[in-house]
């Protein structure tokens, strides 16, 4: 491990220890671990802000769920960089509304499974772990939610968590083909193809239940001023992180990530600079953050959510060139179907359809602004086909959306009349 | 992994990105082993320093990077329609060199097991 992936760390670990500290001061100690105790029995399909039941305790397994991802990247030897550093910030901000301890690690183990069965590491599959645990609300709403919970009912939704986490990277390699790796939450697509199956399953057994909207909106200053401050703190980070890099090519690194498309795979650590993805980071949730300061959106568990998986994607393949034209693009369908700003739908729309930026990285702002617009359209239909089960809407509608404008892009690209032998 | 399928993904992407030269010629010949295999294309067109230097640094990774290789390595060879990216090659072989020819570039992948020797090949 070299000098600057173990300051990654130390940032990573320091975020985590604020959450925790954050967590228990402001919820107490015995009050936040019986209520994160309690977080682990919820149900914890689409949208189940944690917040709502106690903000220490959402922010304590949120921290809690983030470290089990950086432990499978500590012990599976690879690096800590811009693809593993989104997986982390990403399963940190679900912690915050679906994704516990509890529910998480029977998908990690079940990718585990398939990686020993296929004779690979399971760093070979470790970003397919972190987020195949999309699917987590299975374990928990088949383990608590339908039957009420007991001993064989948690059996059977860890079993079928494990079946889930060993189909995963079959279907992961499969459905990023279709999109060519324009849609960045690719194992939210993923997740969301195989959530179509196994809520038809549970239909067909009348063992769906209908979606509910568990949504916090009281004020609570630790949750307010979290992104803001991580914003701060990742741009000093950046800026400090290397001694050798001086701020003028920290912020060349910086205007250099602002030119790269980001369609995936791209570290921007290795393409660019540890600290110039620091400084992208952490504007990246300044920006996204005053974004819902302006509209006055409440400043909850899904909302913190979608702004860490903003922050950690930061890393691997959004930047604010790419991403203001689809945001821009959502806000607009927004406006247009007369649909409220901060409602839970938009408001988390115009955060996770970031995960189209590599569209408007590579084919421009109109690109962006039509996949941002129709973004909208199909996020707000596709959580009833998965039953809530995938946590990644989001994933699973901009896989969609990107598969759709990628096919018809290479179908004009395929055919341009010019390039054709002479007749 | 089936050979065929990683070997054909290996050699879609970097001929992908050699035709995006267009070349008036292009030769790719595969040489495998129980234990390797070495790949060697060539085209028409000299590249000038820097761009050898590109091409290079993408297919030798300073570090491995297997939770990149073995997952988005496999979009290798299937984005035809897009910009080739030599770095889903250089995650999932050994080694590559990469020079001007006499009549344009040359580039030699090698991949196999850890027991896999590139000096028993020859091309």
């Amino acid at each position: 491990m070299d000098r600057i992936e173990k300051r990654l760390y130390v940032v990573i670990c320091s975020m985590f220890t604020i959450m925790i500290t954050a967590g228990f001061v402001s919820g107490g100690f015995i009050e936040t671990v019986r209520a994160f105790i309690t977080l682990q029995t919820l149900g914890a399909r689409l949208i189940q802000d944690f917040t709502y039941t106690h903000v220490g305790a959402a922010l304590v397994n949120s921290a809690l769920v983030g470290i089990c991802g950086l432990v499978i990247v500590f012990f599976s030897e690879i690096h800590l960089a811009g693809p593993t550093m989104a997986a982390i910030l990403t399963l940190t901000g679900f912690g915050l509304f679906g994704n516990t301890p509890f529910n998480s690690i029977p998908i990690i183990l079940g990718v585990w499974i398939a990686a020993v069965t296929a004779r690979k590491t399971l760093g070979a599959y470790s970003i397919i772990a972190m987020f195949g645990t999309a699917l987590a609300p299975i374990v928990t709403y088949l383990a608590f939610e339908l039957f009420g919970g007991g001993l064989w009912t948690i059996v059977l939704g860890i079993a079928v968590g494990l079946v889930i986490g060993f189909l995963l990277p079959a279907i992961a390699g499969t459905m990023l083909l279709t999109h060519q790796g324009y849609n960045l939450y690719n194992i939210g697509f993923s997740c969301g193809f195989l959530g179509l199956f196994i809520a038809g399953l549970l239909k067909a057994a009348g063992r769906l239940r209908d979606l509910s909207i568990v949504w916090n909106e009281t004020f609570h200053p630790v949750l307010y001023l979290l992104i803001p401050f991580f914003g701060v703190m990742l741009i000093v980070c950046g800026f400090l992180i290397d001694r050798n890099v001086s701020v003028r090519d920290t912020l060349a690194s910086f205007v250099k990530i602002q030119k790269l498309p980001g369609r995936l795979p791209s570290d921007f650590i290795d393409m660019a600079s540890a600290g110039g993805t620091l400084v992208n980071m952490g504007l990246l949730a300044l920006a996204s953050w005053t974004y819902a300061a302006i509209i006055k959106a409440p400043m909850n568990g899904p909302v913190l959510g979608g702004m860490l998986t903003i922050i950690g994607f930061g890393g691997f393949g959004k930047s604010l060139k790419n991403c203001w034209p689809v945001m821009a693009g959502t806000i607009i369908a927004t406006l247009v179907f007369g649909k409220s700003l901060t409602a839970p739908g938009p408001i988390l729309a115009a955060l996770f359809c970031t995960t189209l930026a590599p569209v408007a990285g590579q084919f421009g702002i109109i690109a962006g602004l039509l996949v941002g617009f129709i973004h909208l359209t199909m996020v707000e239909t596709t959580a009833i086909w998965h039953g809530g089960l995938d946590l990644y809407n989001n994933g699973f509608a901009g896989g969609l959306t990107a598969t759709l404008f990628i096919a018809f892009m290479q179908w004009y690209r395929t055919n341009r009349p010019r390039e054709d032998f002479e007749q | 992994m089936k050979r065929k399928e990683f070997l054909g993904r290996l050699i879609g992407e970097i001929s992908g990105y050699i035709l995006q030269g267009n070349p008036l010629r292009m030769v790719i010949s595969l040489h495998q082993e129980e234990d390797g295999a070495h790949i060697s294309i060539f085209d028409d067109i000299k590249r000038d320093e820097s761009e050898l230097k590109k091409i290079r640094t993408a297919l030798n990774p300073t570090s491995k990077r297997p939770e990149l290789a073995e997952y988005y390595g496999l979009m290798a060879g299937h984005d035809t329609p897009w910009d080739a990216r030599l770095k889903l090659v250089g995650w999932q072989i050994k080694k590559a060199t990469v020079e001007n020819s006499d009549s344009g570039i040359q580039i030699e992948l090698w991949l196999g097991g850890d027991a896999f020797n590139p000096d028993h090949f020859t091309l």
